[in-house]
């Protein structure tokens, strides 16, 4: 039940990729082709696997002649998704600088790019669901959404997964015109979404009501102590030592 | 013992000629010639002999510099490793080199082993473990040049490679404490000189030219560095060991498993310290999650499979604390820091004055900053001890941090003492001199915005301190948040945003909101459920804290905010939940106290008898008093003196 067992491996993973993650095989750069194909294989498939794409980064680190810059942003972008997971940050801690690399056929992307990546991690970590929207929709990020976000299948629907657990943790009832500026859907689509998350949808007052859930339901709690039984052993054993 | 270096002692006179057969290092032909060269009435000296001969006096000037106490030390730890005499050795290396060093070479180097290597008959092994302890005290005194850092990672290639490309394991037999130094040492060499390339700016031609060469590019490449740590735990097949050792196999199996070289000491020490060296390369290298994975088999409980020594467990703790800190489970970095800072300060009178007292002081320190950070950012009831040394240091800084924006250059200033000097795992273009000039230029200001060097000499620190400091200023708006919220039971959005509009910026809903959702985002986290009790300490528990089987990386949703609350449309409820009187504690003490006390009134001598007249007439009249009927109005006390 461990939140964090999809996370460490991913039913996803296939026993290669396994074995190239935990073992020594990890540092041999001529694997990276098999990680990146992975890498691929979650973009079209809607999988994530958050340690072998960190593999992945960690072989640019050692061997800077490998670096793909469509990878990294493609990494970059599947751990937007992984929110409120930190792997975005952790992503980021592996990119270390790199000498400008002339023998790339285009210009590196990734300066220019890395900057509105940044920005989209805040908006989103700090929850301002509308204003990633607004920015996600801008022109500044067209170069974005033309070559990166098309190619990844379920990229959108991921992000409003994110909306979606922190409004599940926060609300109880919502109006349905807020909702809607955080997942950027509205009217029908809008009300197919909320049925696919179970939530009900109340078309009369446009208030959509979320189940409850352990985060979501709250009670003043009293945290008492428990006292056991060993820490009262040197009391007892006295009283019996005495007559 | 004396014996031999009375012997050696008198033997001086005849050393010299020991020195003119034993040269080593000296590359140019060795002019054994020498005696030829006083014959030749035309004296062609050519250029090699006679540097060869300048070395040679030198050599000799050099060595009768050393002080007697010195030579007899070095004979004397030569023995001693001869012998695989543990006991000595251990002693010579506490305390004998560090009380050396301390009397004649606090400011400058010790000989150079070529100096004394006479004096050890070229023991080759010896002396390349003599020239580890040497660079050690430059790299720790003394400010290493390029050459020390290029002659250093010779020598550590030369001792790993002994140790590990022998055939069979090696005879030798040292103190855990120098085992554990001799990692600890090649790390922070390595990180050293990652620093120290990483500056292309400040180098000389000379530097240039060596950092540019093809040995350059070699010395202390992380792959190498990676390598050394990884054969070592392979060749003694730590991981192995400790997983049989948690499945409590018996110590024959264990002995089949872990093979020839795992079963002697030095071996199996060098293999569990290199995982903890593993563990320290990666956090450097700001690999987090790789760093946690390492550490599987180790687990992070107090129980070392042996005495290892206490640095060991202050490393361990301090870069575990680390990687959990930047992975943002804050709970599980506090509970780490917590639990071996107390161990340090209740075993701090144990330490003895060694190479690592100091650094065991530093990483305490920049704990303690760095639980005030955690506390910060997730504020939640720790051990007392701990919390109020930090309070005392950091009391300021923690009110400052709480207040919202203005407490992130105090956040900074924190982070940026308290964490690791992360490294860069390549180095600048040494090889590539207009790619270097480039480097070295500013960016034109084209770039979008000055939170963009990352791609010129940015320093890995800086990154990191962003991603910390990204979730820090998320997390400002939830402490004023928080007090207000404490004030209510049920409260309108609205009015909310009212509140929090104090200043007039134009808070708007929206943003009150968002607000909402990450203090609820951060009242949750991922932390380590604890299997184990968290009872008193001295029980029998069946190691339950840490099961090695369990990673270290998994976790499950926890809460770690007392305050709840819940939105239901535009009405905000609040629920907070509190503690409630703990008296368990303190009723325990002062029970054990009152037994104590009754016990040693018990075992005292009785007070002499005094003839108690007096008090035996009122004792009399006493049960009377008590006896009689209160008509009379007056009061009568036990033993008290009657009221007429």
């Amino acid at each position: 039940m461990a939140a964090t067992a999809a996370w460490l491996s991913p039913p996803s993973r296939t026993e290669l990729i396994e074995n190239l993650v935990s073992g020594v095989d990890r540092y041999n750069p001529s694997n990276v082709g098999i990680l990146e194909d992975y890498l691929y294989h979650q973009i079209r498939s809607e999988e994530y696997d958050c340690l072998a794409n960190l593999a992945i980064l960690k072989l640019y680190q050692f061997n800077p002649d490998l670096f793909n810059p469509d990878v990294v942003i493609n990494i970059l972008l599947k751990a937007l998704t992984a929110e409120p997971f930190p792997d975005f940050n952790l992503c980021i801690s592996l990119l270390d600088d790199r000498p400008p690399n002339s023998a790339l056929d285009e210009p590196d992307p990734l300066p220019t790019l890395l900057p509105l990546l940044m920005n989209l991690y805040n908006l989103l970590h700090q929850c301002r669901f509308s204003a990633f929207w607004v920015l996600y929709r801008s022109d500044e990020l067209e170069v974005i959404r033309e070559n990166y976000t098309v190619e990844c299948a379920g990229f959108e629907d991921a992000i409003r997964e994110v909306a979606a657990r922190s409004v599940r943790a926060t609300f109880t009832r919502i109006n349905s015109e807020r909702l809607g500026t955080y997942v950027d859907l509205s009217g029908p689509e809008l009300e197919a979404w909320v049925a696919k998350q179970r939530w009900t949808f109340d078309s009369s007052t446009g208030v959509v009501s979320i189940p409850p859930n352990p985060d979501n339901q709250i009670e003043s709690i009293v945290i008492q102590e428990h006292i056991k039984l060993p820490q009262l052993s040197k009391v007892i054993s006295h009283t019996v030592q005495v007559k | 013992m004396a014996h031999q270096r009375v012997a050696l002692w008198a033997a001086e006179p005849d050393l010299d000629d020991d020195i003119n057969d034993t040269d080593v290092d000296i590359p140019i032909p060795m002019p054994s010639s020498t005696n030829e060269m006083y014959d030749d009435p035309k004296l062609q000296l050519d250029e090699g002999s006679l540097q060869a001969m300048q070395q040679h006096i030198a050599q000799q000037a050099a060595f009768a510099q050393i002080p007697d106490v010195v030579k007899r030390f070095i004979v004397h730890f030569h023995q001693a490793v001869l012998d695989n005499n543990l006991q000595e050795v251990t002693l010579a290396y506490e305390s004998g080199w560090t009380r050396l060093t301390e009397k004649y070479y606090a400011k400058t180097e010790w000989p150079e082993a070529e100096t004394i290597a006479p004096l050890v008959n070229d023991d080759q092994i010896f002396l390349i473990l003599y020239r580890e302890l040497y660079y050690r005290h430059v790299y720790s005194r003394l400010q290493p040049n390029v050459d020390d850092r290029f002659h250093s990672y010779e020598n550590s290639c030369e001792l790993f490679n002994y140790l590990l490309n022998s055939d069979g394991p090696v005879p030798l037999s040292l103190p855990a404490n120098w085992l554990w130094d001799i990692i600890d040492e090649f790390i922070y060499q390595f990180q050293s000189f990652a620093l120290f390339r990483s500056r292309p700016a400040s180098k000389t031609d000379d530097e240039l030219t060596m950092l540019g060469s093809e040995g350059g590019a070699q010395a202390w490449s992380s792959y190498s560095v990676l390598n050394v740590l990884y054969s070592l735990i392979q060749k003694s097949r730590a991981n192995e060991w400790l997983k049989a050792r948690a499945e409590g196999k018996s110590d024959e199996e264990i002995e089949e498993i872990v093979g020839e070289y795992g079963t002697k000491p030095l071996y199996r020490m060098l293999g569990y310290f290199s995982i903890i060296g593993l563990l320290r390369v990666h956090v450097l290298l700001g690999d987090f999650t790789l760093a946690l994975k390492v550490m599987e088999n180790v687990g992070l409980g107090q129980k070392a499979p042996f005495t290892a020594p206490t640095a060991v467990h202050v490393s361990t703790a301090y870069h575990a604390g680390v990687c959990y800190f930047m992975l943002r489970r804050i709970p599980d970095a506090a509970r780490v820091f917590t639990g071996v800072l107390t161990w340090v300060m209740r075993a701090r009178q144990y330490h003895t004055r060694s190479y690592q007292y100091d650094q065991i002081n530093k990483t305490a320190d920049r704990m303690y900053a760095l639980l005030a950070l955690c506390h910060v950012l997730a504020p939640t009831r720790l051990d007392d001890n701990v919390m109020n040394i930090v309070r005392e240091r950091y009391g300021d800084q923690i009110g400052r941090m709480g207040r919202g924006e203005e407490g992130l250059s105090t956040f900074e200033e924190l982070f940026l003492y308290a964490c690791p000097k992360f490294i860069c795992a390549n180095s600048p273009p040494y090889d590539d001199p207009t790619a270097l000039a480039s480097m070295l230029i500013p960016p034109t200001p084209t770039s979008p915005s000055s939170q963009n060097p990352s791609v010129v000499l940015g320093d890995p620190t800086q990154r990191h301190l962003r991603a910390a400091s990204s979730h820090f200023m998320s997390l400002t708006p939830v402490s004023s948040l928080k007090s207000l919220l404490k004030l209510y039971t049920s409260l309108d959005a609205k009015k909310l945003t009212g509140f929090l509009d104090t200043s007039g910026a134009g808070v708007d809903e929206e943003e009150v909101l968002s607000w909402m959702m990450v203090m609820k985002n951060a009242g949750r986290c991922v932390g380590r459920v604890n299997t184990g009790s968290t009872a008193a300490n001295g029980e029998k528990d069946n190691d339950e804290g840490s099961r090695p089987s369990e990673s270290l990386l998994s976790g499950e949703w926890m809460s770690i905010s007392d305050l709840n609350f819940v939105i239901d449309q535009n009405m905000v409820h609040i629920a907070e939940s509190t503690v409630g009187r703990r008296y368990a504690g303190w009723f325990i003490r002062n029970s054990e106290h009152a037994a104590r006390v009754l016990d040693s009134v018990k075992a005292s001598p009785l007070p002499p008898r005094i003839i108690p007249t007096q008090v035996q007439k009122k004792s009399a009249d006493g049960p009377k008093g008590e006896g009689a009927p209160r008509t009379t109005g007056q009061k009568v006390a036990w033993g008290g003196v009657k009221v007429a």
